[in-house]
């Protein structure tokens, strides 16, 4: 697919996002309040009864800090309002009018990923923005750098996600629905990625296992990107296993996408 | 009643033909809610190595609320959430006509027609953690106790019920496809852990206006409080009043809905 082809797909997708406004600002505030919400009572009420003053190697505002980037960030990289577009096009048979298109099925879908992101990122920047000085937290290690790090991460961490999401989607090839699995998939990425408690307080051994497993690119890895908890090179060996879970992903997908082709009748629903 | 009775064992029996056709689909629902049960069970674990208590609630306590918050959630997976989940998309195509015409409650028709039966087997399990994390439980509870406890968790499950289509009827006025269900999702998790992690003005809504605490926090309460009487009747209330809204609710939508045009 062209670069400009790319650029407009991405395009026409972030116009159809901003044409829902009302609803969907409405719901995104509700989802971060909850999310964000529910978590700050949660681990004020861990550090109230622990007696701790740090937990993980965080303090308290740490770790509010860490969960909103994650939060916010965990957004930008996953673009869950996406997900089962793959499989539902598969299923309803709306497939066939994206094979005979001149382009890459998988390059359109995720040009229409990225215009999605638009309003996540707002989201980051707002949202982000209000809780950081209503909350009063620490500045931490945010840097012009670690902008521009994080940046790359989430970039790389989201082409990730889309690449082991499509894993899952092209499941639908030979079973009716894949809600299930997408929604175990997110449950896998909340607890092993750092969603629902920072790695750093996991046991010791888990915690080397999680290390070299994807999940942790997703959640963890970016929002401490960004909070400067992480220098150079770790940056860039976590990069290189990020490539490499790419690609494994991206062969996998292939395969999968091939082997589902030929199963694939187009008739729909 | 009986005719109800009657017509949903048919429902049951239709739902499970049915699911058995899409077997694989069947399985991956098995999975999922085995994954959910365990990735809760490892977080409650997790939070555990850093603290002896959550929410003013021990260790063994928190696992009696997980079993309970996995047996609410399998119980309203096999009766409501399928039935929950087409309720907007019948409103918004004018599918909504053939529920009006049948000569039943429209309510009863919608709510309860499609018996998830790839969750009843995940309800079975459910089942089986709760007696597991209540056999497990160091001190004595007492049969009454218990049976106040289950009957509560059901009082619970029909709040949960009511509290979606809370979120769910205003699809008939609103410009939105699905009504405030995304609200009431993102909401929802203010339930799903102990409510005495909540304090201030946010633990006295979470038990009035938006009662989520009573969904799976309450009932255990009256395992261990002294005057159980004071939360039964608290969320008895709760439900007779939240029947009420639904019940209204669900009269001035019906008389808003135009068909496929609403």
């Amino acid at each position: 697919m062209s670069p400009r082809v790319f650029l407009h797909v991405l395009s026409v997708e972030l116009r159809s996002q901003l044409s829902y406004r009302a609803d969907f600002w409405i719901n995104a505030f509700a989802g971060f309040l909850a999310e964000f919400g529910v978590t700050w009572f949660l681990w004020a009420a861990v550090f109230a009864e622990s007696g701790k003053t740090v937990i993980g190697g965080y303090t308290f505002p740490g770790m509010v800090l860490y969960f909103l980037a994650v939060v916010l960030l965990g957004k930008l990289v996953s673009g869950r309002e996406f997900e089962g577009s793959v499989a539902a096009d598969i299923y309803e048979g709306t497939l066939n009018r994206y094979l005979v298109f001149p382009a890459s099925y998988a390059a359109f879908k995720y040009a229409q990923r990225i215009g999605h992101l638009g309003i996540a990122f707002a989201q980051f920047v707002l949202f982000g923005a209000v809780a950081y000085l209503v909350l009063d937290l620490p500045r931490a290690g945010v840097t012009p750098l670690t902008v521009a790090m994080a940046l790359v991460t989430t970039m790389a961490a989201n082409l990730l996600y889309f690449l082991v999401d499509n894993i899952i989607q092209y499941v639908a090839f030979w079973a009716d629905n894949v809600w299930s699995l997408d929604v175990a998939k997110r449950w896998l990425v909340m607890i092993l990625g750092g969603q629902m408690a920072p790695l750093s307080v996991f046991p010791g051994k888990v915690r080397s296992v999680l290390e070299f497993l994807p999940f942790r690119f997703f959640c963890e890895f970016p929002a401490r990107v960004f909070l400067g908890d992480i220098g150079l090179y770790g940056w860039l060996q976590g990069l290189a296993l990020m490539g490499i879970w790419g690609l494994v992903a991206w062969l996998f997908g292939r395969l999968l996408w091939h082997r589902g082709q030929l199963q694939y009748a187009g008739v729909g629903i | 009643m009986i005719r109800y009775l009657r017509l949903y064992a048919h429902l049951v029996r239709f739902s499970f033909s049915r699911a058995m056709e899409f077997r694989l689909d069947f399985f991956f629902r098995v999975f999922m809610d085995i994954q959910w049960y365990a990735v809760h069970l490892a977080f409650f674990a997790i939070l555990f190595r850093e603290t002896r208590a959550l929410g003013g609630w021990s260790w063994d306590q928190t696992i009696v609320f997980a079993a309970s918050m996995f047996l609410m959630d399998a119980i309203q997976m096999t009766l409501f959430s399928n039935n929950t989940w087409w309720f907007p998309i019948l409103v918004n195509r004018g599918d909504l006509d053939y529920y009006l015409v049948r000569p039943v409650s429209s309510l009863f028709f919608v709510s309860l027609r499609d018996f998830a039966a790839n969750s009843f087997l995940n309800l079975i399990i459910a089942v089986g953690i709760f007696a597991w994390a209540l056999a497990r439980y160091p001190e004595p509870l007492g049969a009454a106790r218990v049976a106040l406890f289950v009957f509560l968790l059901l009082v619970g499950v029909g709040l949960f019920y009511l509290l979606s289509m809370v979120s769910l009827i205003p699809v008939f006025w609103l410009q939105s496809r699905t009504g405030l269900r995304e609200i009431f999702w993102s909401l929802e998790r203010f339930g799903l852990r102990p409510h005495g992690i909540y304090h201030g003005w946010v633990r006295r809504v979470l038990v009035t206006l938006l009662p989520l605490a009573l969904l799976c926090s309450y009932p255990q309460l009256a395992l261990y409080d002294e005057s159980p009487l004071r939360i039964t009747l608290h969320m008895v209330a709760v439900l007779v009043g939240a029947s009420l809204v639904v019940a209204w609710m669900w009269k001035r939508g019906l008389r808003s809905y135009s068909s496929a045009s609403s």
